[in-house]
């Protein structure tokens, strides 16, 4: 397959704005309150056998979301984030922050608030942040295409999938 | 350099909404020889604008209409005070909703034009009526549409379509896997799918390019032309040297002359600046929700009651789109991301049957229009946890093996259900806010179960290893992007408010056209009877200005 003039200057330019998203340079959180949000993207979408949160760099979609487009989200996290604080102080009292719980325990908090506005709204930006275009600042290496097998072509040919390829084989034309 | 008119050119026609019938009316008219200036909210976007960014386009919705700047309000019946909420959308951009649909194509069926005939009585608490125009009327203009604009498709492969007088100009789109399941189950229900008819080019087309099955479809705008939206007319419109196509241009009121004649429209341009565009006759294509809320915004000394709703009529027998949604996942992948959304359909339920207990029908068809983003947030089994290391691993194996199956159900009009002016809210421009009201008839919630649980056989028989429904998609709808029935088409003026050439009964020289004048909803997939009655209205303005009739 060959690539147009058109298509290698899109590509080209949109590198180029991935590029940028992708530094690892906090623009709205501070590194604290970063590594909690992050802690709890991270059992949204855990690393395990397959790259999760972390490795997608959902943190830094998160920070430029809050940063730009999504300012109005802000307070949400401020508050949210904040509650979320006293439900673990509440859980585990000698707990220092999300990040320092075990594994385990933040499953538990998660669990104990995963009907809050806050938890939805960091799903939901956790889930853009993983399969969103990277050039959000997450998505990094496109792991979140993989892990559910697109390609992420700009074109595709039949046949596409299992079941149209075995029907074309049956009754060829 | 394309043609430009000054406000104070008394210019033949404005248009006001480039959409799907907005395109094709400029575009018409302008060939015709008439000089049109066409008036749009949203920006005239290009093939190059368009991209394949699921967060910006449809996440954030950036081709549609902004409910921050443009609020709507709703409540179900018209004691309730309406509370702020979107109620209402569409695409707000030249070429309208043809620019982001799904593309499936259908075209109504001979028996849509006259069901309360064939029903045999009134259907209690609905206002089902026949249209004043048969399907013939229309044929001619479903066969211009689908040859002006390039639909593939397979004529005669559905038993239940009305006659045609030429088949597709393109073949059908590659069948998907998700084609193939449905297809061979429901062969063996004794059902007779189709290839779907779609508004998508399957091979090059009047210098347009085929398809590449990107398989960013529906709500994105295709970047390379072969989604044979109304956006694809506006360069032969251009091209008259007739036709000024203004972008950026949000209509608040139609004007009336002593006479009782409109006489040109104004509107707020980008700065927000008001400027009055003069015109001989005006045609209104905002669509089934924004075209009664410009009538009713357009109060004069004539019209106090708003434009063209002498009886009252403007807004009522609002219609919207039900679609019950079903999904089923297959042992092996479908990859059913790619090429466009939907490749096969069913017609054998679209028939109101008195043997089911109430009236409706529904058309099915099998498709997958789940981008990531919205598959793992929203479109995951409800009983399966929604995070974590379980469901990521669900969602990894789900979505190449994943297929749905999509009833589109009738809507009955009820009288109640209606498009008003909001008391209280006012939009960014500060005109009153769009108000909705509306409550499905008990029967469309019927039908829409009733189809649930045809969906549930197919998938069943097709093999699927686990089927799940969008639990909210088989209750009463509160949001709408179809738009239907605002302004009834019909002889009598006491209960309509165009006629059968969707000429306004109060106004002789304004037209409406778009879903506003539908009398029924059909089975959804409104948008070919929308372009064939821009189609139809264009023929017949011409033939009545030769006439000095207009």
């Amino acid at each position: 397959m060959t690539i147009s003039r058109r298509e290698w200057l899109l590509a080209a330019a949109c590198w180029a704005e991935v590029l940028r998203a992708q530094s690892d340079q906090l623009t709205w959180f501070d590194s604290a309150t970063a590594a909690e949000i992050k802690a709890i993207a991270c059992q949204i979408i855990p690393d395990d056998e397959t790259p999760g949160a972390d490795r997608a760099g959902v943190i830094w979609f998160i920070d430029r979301a809050l940063a730009g487009y999504d300012q109005d989200k802000r307070e949400l996290y401020k508050r949210g984030l904040a509650e979320m604080q006293a439900k673990r102080a509440e859980l585990f009292p000698r707990s220092s922050s999300i990040a320092a719980l075990t594994k385990d325990q933040q499953i538990q908090l998660l669990r104990a608030t995963e009907k809050t506005d806050f938890f939805q709204a960091v799903r939901y930006h956790t889930i853009l942040g993983f399969f969103g275009h990277p050039k959000y600042g997450g998505n990094r290496g496109e792991v979140g295409w993989k892990l559910i097998g697109v390609e992420y072509s700009m074109q595709y040919q039949p046949p596409f999938g299992y079941y149209d390829a075995q029907a074309a084989k049956e009754s060829p034309k | 350099m394309s043609v430009t008119f000054r406000p104070s050119d008394t210019v033949d026609f404005v248009v006001v909404g480039v959409g799907a019938a907005g395109g094709v009316m400029a575009k018409e008219l302008a060939t015709a020889g008439f000089r049109v200036v066409a008036l749009e909210h949203g920006p005239w976007r290009h093939e190059k604008d368009f991209t394949h960014d699921e967060i910006a386009v449809a996440e954030r919705g950036q081709l549609v209409n902004d409910h921050s700047k443009q609020p709507n309000t709703f409540r179900k019946t018209p004691n309730e005070k309406a509370k702020l909420q979107p109620a209402i959308g569409y695409c707000q951009t030249v070429g309208g909703g043809s620019v982001h649909f799904t593309a499936n194509y259908w075209r109504f069926h001979p028996e849509d034009f006259h069901e309360r005939s064939t029903w045999g009585s009134a259907v209690p608490g609905a206002d089902l009526r026949d249209w004043p125009i048969t399907y013939d009327d229309l044929e001619p203009y479903y066969t211009k549409a689908e040859w002006d604009l390039g639909i593939s498709g397979l004529a005669g492969s559905n038993p239940f379509d009305g006659p045609r007088s030429k088949p597709y100009p393109l073949p059908p789109m590659p069948v998907k896997s998700s084609g193939v399941l449905f297809d061979r189950a429901a062969k063996k229900l004794g059902l007779h799918p189709f290839p779907a008819p779609m508004a998508v080019l399957s091979q090059p087309y009047r210098g347009r390019a085929a398809c590449v099955h990107c398989g960013f479809c529906e709500a994105f705008g295709c970047e390379m032309g072969a989604k044979s939206s109304s956006l694809m007319l506006m360069p032969a419109a251009v091209k008259t040297d007739r036709c000024e196509i203004r972008p950026s241009s949000y209509v608040r009121k139609i004007e009336v002359g002593k006479d009782g004649r409109v006489n040109g429209a104004i509107y707020f341009d980008q700065q927000k600046r008001e400027i009055f565009q003069r015109a001989k006759a005006v045609v209104v294509c905002a669509n089934g929700a924004e075209t009664p809320r410009l009538l009713l915004l357009s109060k004069s000394n004539a019209f106090p009651h708003g434009l063209a709703n002498s009886h009252g009529n403007v807004g009522k027998y609002l219609m919207f789109d039900n679609g019950g949604y079903a999904m089923g996942v297959f042992e092996h992948p479908l990859n059913d991301y790619k090429s466009v959304v939907v490749t096969r359909v069913l017609h054998d339920y679209y028939r109101a049957d008195p043997k089911r207990g109430f009236w409706g029908g529904s058309g099915i068809d099998a498709r997958f229009d789940w981008y990531p983003v919205a598959f793992a947030g929203r479109g995951m089994p409800t009983d399966i946890p929604q995070w974590g290391s379980e469901w990521k691993r669900t969602v990894g194996q789900y979505y190449t093996h994943t297929m749905g199956l999509l009833a589109h159900t009738s809507c009955l009009a009820v009288e109640q259900n209606s498009i008003s002016l909001d008391d209280e809210v006012k939009d960014a421009w500060g005109l009153p806010a769009m108000r909705a009201t509306f409550k499905n008839h008990p029967d469309d919630v019927r039908m829409l179960r009733f189809a649930a649980e045809r969906q549930k056989e197919i998938l069943t028989t097709a093999g699927a290893k686990k089927i799940w429904f969008d639990p909210g998609s088989l209750e009463e709808q509160t949001f709408s992007v179809h738009l239907m029935g605002t302004c009834r088409m019909g002889d009598d003026p006491a209960t309509s408010v165009v006629n059968k050439w969707n000429r306004a009964h109060d106004v002789p020289n304004l037209f409406l056209v778009d879903g506003s004048s539908l009398v029924t909803s059909g089975r959804q997939q409104p948008t070919e009877t929308i372009q064939a009655l821009a189609y139809r209205t264009a023929d017949y303005i011409q033939q009545a200005a030769k006439r000095g009739e207009i």
